[in-house]
């Protein structure tokens, strides 16, 4: 079998054709191949959620997926929440304001999966943001100012959709 | 006189540290590459304890791409291995080398080091080295550990005492022989670990800049570790520059001094090549310390009023197979003896107390050394006594508290309690808890035949520690003084630097918000760099909730000497007396605001046009200060926890949390909120779930996250937050936040299950309280699978 693979993605916008190991994983990939040290690894098996990114509008744990899994999908990590003016996405706004990170190691994680609840789920309640939460660890801040943090974006989202 | 602008202590200014973290630029330390960079991976021993017959490392020194494969046999006497041992009592002494000679000691512990061109490489090469192992009889518990016939880990250490300490302060004899009531407990906390999200780690490198080492790491105490490399390695302090990355979690982990890293620099110098090591979480599970594991038998003498009159403790601390470096075997042992009294009057206590060392990873620091354990197994017991007493429990503390009226006031472990009020957070708590209501309700509330506990947990915690009063006694490391430099920029902005880096907890924005008050500067034009030993004066860094009270202390002592040099120059400047001026809004202005400089362009014309300037008024606007607050500043709360016991499946489900906290004046109060629950959180997770579990052989059975589990969103309930605060008697009035809330959180949940299972006859010794313990204490049949 061979050692290498050519892929060709998308992340955050910018097309990529790399020649990739077959062993290697996205997380990997986007790290130390696309230099996008945004993505943080926490367990390496699935369990912690801080690699988590989106591919193809779907979060995934980029530690379990492999970087020739990524052929022709289109990716998105913490460095493409940014619109191309700059601003930030309202989940980053809100996890700011509303003190919803500590050290911010799993912070990335947390954030494209609150993006995958709020696309899927506009208007939730508390509980189904932790149970949409559960899947991903935070060490530092007992996950409250994160609820609460998701509950606002959710909230300001809608009141942009109105506008 | 000063003008008072508004004050930016007390409110929750967003922290400008948090962006790079929300645009995914954080820089963790795995983020930090250089060209030319060597990668090492660690081979790590599979026995607990075993004589190294052979290493044989030829396979993976010919593979393609591997740069070095490093032996302990190879290293020995190049480097000093790590000492530590507390001095000033009696046990034995453990030499931990950077990698192992002749014997490993537990499970995980690094026995080769393989440098190669990537991670991948070297991992692969450690597979190929071959080990020959002579197994040897293990110690995998402290009780049997310290028996005479049990295997010896170290062969000077007798008993396998790292440390043993015996006390008696006060008529303790007296006491029991003349109780109204005699009360006693065991009392068992499973071994766990910080589980920060992300591992140690470090990049090492060689004469980068001016300097003949770099060393970026993720860890609490740059200072600490230069001083120790210096030493170690033979260098001068001036050769070595030590910067904490961006950290992701710390909680005392990251305090300690590792063989891993130091190798690493050792390497980078040999090698001349920069050099990358990053824990991944296997061996975070297996080679960052653990906390905890201790058993307790506690014994108190009562009155007949329910009054404390003597407290007899006797210790064990599973303190795992070597003293950590630095703050020693001593740390759990001799803290959970010596804070046993909590917030309460013990006018005579007796303690022995030992570290026992074990073929298991070392114990080191973690969020609130010691104290959960002894507040634990001493709030369960007053539970106990309330219930013989036929006292209320809340009555029984409130009859013990060391109430403000008496302070200062110095009880039996030779604390002095001041500026803080424990009464008032029990009362509080009580309050918003509603609890006589609870207690009414408490029959007819649970549902499903559920058992409904309600535990309340009153605690103190010693933060800010100055010189006199040690936080690990005759330990290595006696931290107690910091030091902060402020600098006036020549463009106006003021820099704050100090060596007190965070781990998420905001420092740098607490220190603006102190440094803008006390200089009447705008908060923009305030900076802070809290993580370099080449910019920042000596400090020991973040840890033991210290540094609210230690850089707070520095910025206002050197703000209030650069102020009088600013308004000095300014009253030159301005042709006005020092005194008719102020500085408001980043200007120095006169009192009816006619006359004004802003410090942009004071310090642009101090530095760039200072011929007119006398001498005397231009002597840089550059202050160092250094702060000992002497003593620590006692913070305290009071948890009351509801919960519901399924008498079925042993679960146990929190259905109110309120705590109130003492944590002195606030900087920044949603930090401070942040830190109070994400204690609470860990709290939880140490009371219910995080357990590291070791098989008879020393194998750790818990080294994934899928074993070891910590609390995810579903298992931390609201927490209901309120304060009580008294100012402490530190400048500023200022106490640490970081650690009080877990010791409550364990000690109230605990009593909330023990009262919910009291109600079937059940008590509950050894926690965390999984379900089997739980149905285990409700004599629940079960099976082994």
């Amino acid at each position: 079998m061979a050692r290498d693979q050519t892929i060709t993605c998308k992340v955050n916008g910018r097309t990529y054709e790399k020649s990739v190991p077959v062993r290697q994983s996205l997380a990997d990939f986007l790290r130390d191949t696309l230099s996008l040290t945004g993505t943080h690894l926490g367990c390496e098996h699935g369990v912690c959620g801080a690699c988590t990114v989106s591919l193809n509008g779907r979060s995934v744990r980029s530690c379990l997926t492999l970087a020739v899994q990524a052929d022709e999908t289109d990716i998105v990590t913490i460095e493409g929440l940014r619109s191309e003016s700059g601003e930030w996405h309202q989940i980053q706004k809100s996890f700011h304001e509303n003190f919803g990170l500590q050290c911010g190691y799993c912070t990335p994680g947390f954030l494209i999966t609150a993006i995958e609840l709020l696309e899927e789920n506009p208007d939730p309640t508390e509980n189904e943001v932790r149970e949409a939460l559960s899947g991903n660890i935070c060490r530092c801040s007992g996950y409250s100012a994160i609820v609460t943090a998701v509950m606002a974006a959710a909230r300001d989202m809608r009141e942009l959709q109105k506008k | 006189m000063r003008f008072s602008n508004e004050k930016i202590v007390g409110k929750s200014v967003l922290p400008d540290e948090a962006i790079p973290l929300l645009e995914g630029e954080g820089r963790f330390i795995n983020d930090i590459s250089f060209s030319g960079m060597y990668h090492v991976a660690f081979l790590r021993s599979q026995y607990a304890h075993a004589r190294l017959v052979s290493v044989d490392t030829e396979a993976a020194r010919a593979m393609p791409g591997v740069i070095k494969v490093m032996t302990g046999a190879e290293l020995a006497g190049k480097v000093e291995p790590f000492r530590s041992m507390p001095n000033r009592f009696s046990g034995g002494e453990s030499v931990q080398h950077w990698l192992a000679v002749d014997k490993v000691r537990f499970c995980g512990e690094a026995i080769c080091a393989v440098v190669a061109e990537d991670r991948a490489t070297a991992e692969d090469a450690v597979d190929l080295i071959e080990v020959d192992y002579d197994p040897l009889p293990v110690v995998t518990k402290a009780r049997e550990g310290e028996k005479d016939d049990a295997p010896r880990i170290h062969e000077e250490c007798a008993n396998n005492h790292l440390i043993k300490r015996e006390y008696e302060r006060g008529e303790v004899d007296e006491a029991f022989a003349n109780a109204h009531a005699v009360v006693e407990r065991s009392f068992h906390i499973g071994r766990k670990q910080a589980m920060c999200l992300e591992g140690r780690g470090c990049v090492a490198a060689f004469r980068q800049g001016s300097f003949k080492l770099s060393v970026w790491m993720s860890h609490q105490l740059p200072y600490v570790v230069r001083h120790y490399l210096a030493k170690h390695l033979k260098l001068t302090e001036t050769d070595v520059r030590v910067i904490a990355a961006q950290t992701g979690g710390g909680f005392g982990q990251k305090a300690s001094i590792y063989p891993e890293e130091f190798l690493c620099s050792y390497l980078a110098l040999q090698l001349r090549r920069p050099i990358k090591w990053v824990e991944d979480r296997l061996e975070n599970m297996v080679a960052s310390t653990h906390a905890r594991e201790n058993d307790v038998e506690l014994k108190i003498a009562f009155d007949k009023d329910g009054h404390i009159l003597a407290l007899d403790s006797d210790i064990w601390a599973d303190v795992g197979a070597y003293s950590t470096y630095l703050w020693s075997a001593g740390m759990e042992p001799l803290q959970i003896a010596g804070l046993m009294p909590g917030p309460y009057k013990v006018p005579a206590m007796r303690y022995v107390t030992r570290g026992v060392a074990t073929n298991k990873t070392p114990v080191g620091p973690y969020r609130a050394v010691g104290r959960p354990t002894a507040s634990t197994s001493l709030e369960l017991l007053l539970d106990d006594a309330a219930r013989q007493l036929g006292m209320d429990p809340v009555e029984l503390r409130k009859r013990n508290l060391i109430t403000a009226d008496l302070m200062p006031y110095r009880n039996a472990n030779n604390l002095l309690h001041d500026h803080v009020n424990y009464e008032a957070c029990l009362d509080l708590s009580a309050a918003k808890a509603n609890y006589q209501k609870l207690r009414e309700e408490q029959e007819s509330a649970a549902p499903n035949g559920r058992l409904r506990g309600i535990g309340v947990a009153c605690f103190a915690e010693l933060t800010g520690l100055g010189t006199s009063t040690a936080v690990g006694p005759g330990t290595l490391l006696q931290p107690g003084r910091d030091a902060v430099t402020l600098r006036l920029e020549t463009s106006g902005a003021l820099t704050i630097a100090a060596a007190l880096p965070s781990q998420g907890q905001r420092i740098a924005t607490a220190m603006c918000q102190v440094a803008a008050d006390e200089l009447g500067m705008k908060l923009e034009d305030v900076n802070c760099v809290t993580n370099d030993t080449a910019m920042a004066p000596y400090g020991f860094g973040t840890f033991a909730s210290r540094t609210a009270v230690f850089g707070s202390g520095a910025v206002i002592k050197a703000a209030q000497e650069l102020r009088e040099r600013l308004l000095a120059l300014g009253a030159h400047l301005l042709e006005t007396p020092k005194e008719e001026l102020g500085i408001v809004d980043s200007a120095i202005q006169t009192l009816d605001r006619t006359k004004s400089i802003s410090l942009a362009n004071l310090a642009e014309q101090s530095f760039f046009s200072a011929k007119h300037i006398p001498d005397e008024l231009n002597q840089g606007f550059e202050i160092t200060s250094f702060y000992d607050p002497k003593f620590g500043s006692f913070a305290a709360g009071a948890h009351t926890v509801v919960v519901d016991v399924d008498p079925e499946t042993g679960d146990v489900e929190i259905v109110r949390y309120v705590a109130v906290e003492d944590v002195g004046r606030v900087i920044n109060p949603a930090v401070v909120e942040g830190q109070i629950i994400g204690g609470i959180a860990q709290g939880i997770g140490e009371a219910l779930l995080e357990e590291l579990i070791y098989d008879e052989e020393g194998q750790p059975r818990t080294v994934t996250l899928a074993d070891y589990l910590v609390p995810s969103s579903m298992e931390i309930p609201k927490i209901e937050l309120h304060h009580a605060n008294t100012p402490s008697g530190a400048i500023g009035g200022f106490k640490g936040c970081g650690e009080g809330s877990i010791i409550g959180a364990v000690g109230a949940i605990a009593c909330a299950i023990n009262d919910a299972l009291s109600r079937k006859g059940g008590d509950l010794q050894a926690f965390p309280a999984t379900p089997e313990r739980v149905l285990r204490a409700l004599n629940v049949e079960m099976r082994d699978a």
